[in-house]
């Protein structure tokens, strides 16, 4: 079993990374919300999704959090009309991502929100191992 | 940087093994956990091994991520832990240090 503070040190920084995925995965939907296909009538982007999980860390002895994986949203895609579109099918209707922005900034927030708080955890070890060091040097 | 650590931290530890006075002092329990056995130079030893392991790891972590291999998070990890066992290792120096200063000035 290796020093707790070392070891919140280390899962806060599984945390960071967990969220560092999801906000590129966040970034890539954003980016590509209006990505359609490029044959006619044919699928255009489709959301992904961030799931986590927490991973036994056999070396620490304590459970880390992980990306479990990156899924993809099966909600419908948008349709919208627009004959003169390259993808557009027969009666002239595209199928658009099925990305909304307002979600995803909301996801980003969320993201943001949890970075923060495991930075501040990583800041409160690193005070509490200087405030111990310190009593040495009185 | 490493160099004149590893230098500094042997001198601590050449200054313990010539003060054979700590292995009997009050000082030597407190600081010593393990086994009976062991001394108070190899627990200082042992300390500056951490710190000097730690260090490297923190080193080749910046060097890593200057190369784009790792993510800042694993170098910042890495760095700190090498702060910490640096601040740790310094701070018992100093404590053997002003330890065998007293000593010295003691009236005979």
């Amino acid at each position: 079993m290796i020093d707790p503070l070392q070891a919140s040190t280390q899962i806060a920084s599984s945390g960071l990374e967990a969220q560092s995925t999801r906000l590129r995965v966040v970034s890539e939907n954003l980016a590509n919300a209006s990505s359609t296909g490029r044959a006619p009538g044919s699928d255009p982007y489709r959301r992904k999704t961030t799931t986590f999980t927490a991973e036994m860390d056999r070396a620490a002895g304590v459970r880390m959090v992980k990306v479990k994986d990156i899924g993809s949203d099966q909600a419908p895609f948008r349709v919208d009309y627009e004959p003169g579109h390259p993808a557009a099918d027969a009666s002239g209707y595209v199928k658009f991502p099925n990305v909304n922005s307002l979600i995803e900034m909301g996801d980003m927030r969320e993201t943001n929100r949890s970075y923060e708080a495991n930075l501040q955890v990583i800041k409160q070890v690193r005070s509490m191992v200087s405030m111990t060091i310190d009593l040495l040097r009185s | 940087m490493l160099d004149t650590v590893s230098s500094v931290f042997s001198s601590a530890g050449e200054l313990a093994k010539t003060s054979e006075v700590f292995k009997t002092s009050s000082v030597a329990p407190t600081a010593q956990p393990a086994s009976a056995g062991m001394g108070f130079n190899n627990v200082l030893e042992q300390v500056a091994a951490d710190a000097i392991g730690s260090m490297k790891a923190g080193e080749a972590a910046s060097i890593q991520s200057i190369q784009g291999k790792l993510s800042a998070q694993k170098v910042v990890e890495a760095v700190m832990s090498a702060e910490r066992s640096l601040q740790m290792a310094v701070a018992v120096r100093d404590k053997v240090v002003q330890a065998y200063q007293e000593v010295s000035r003691m009236a005979i």
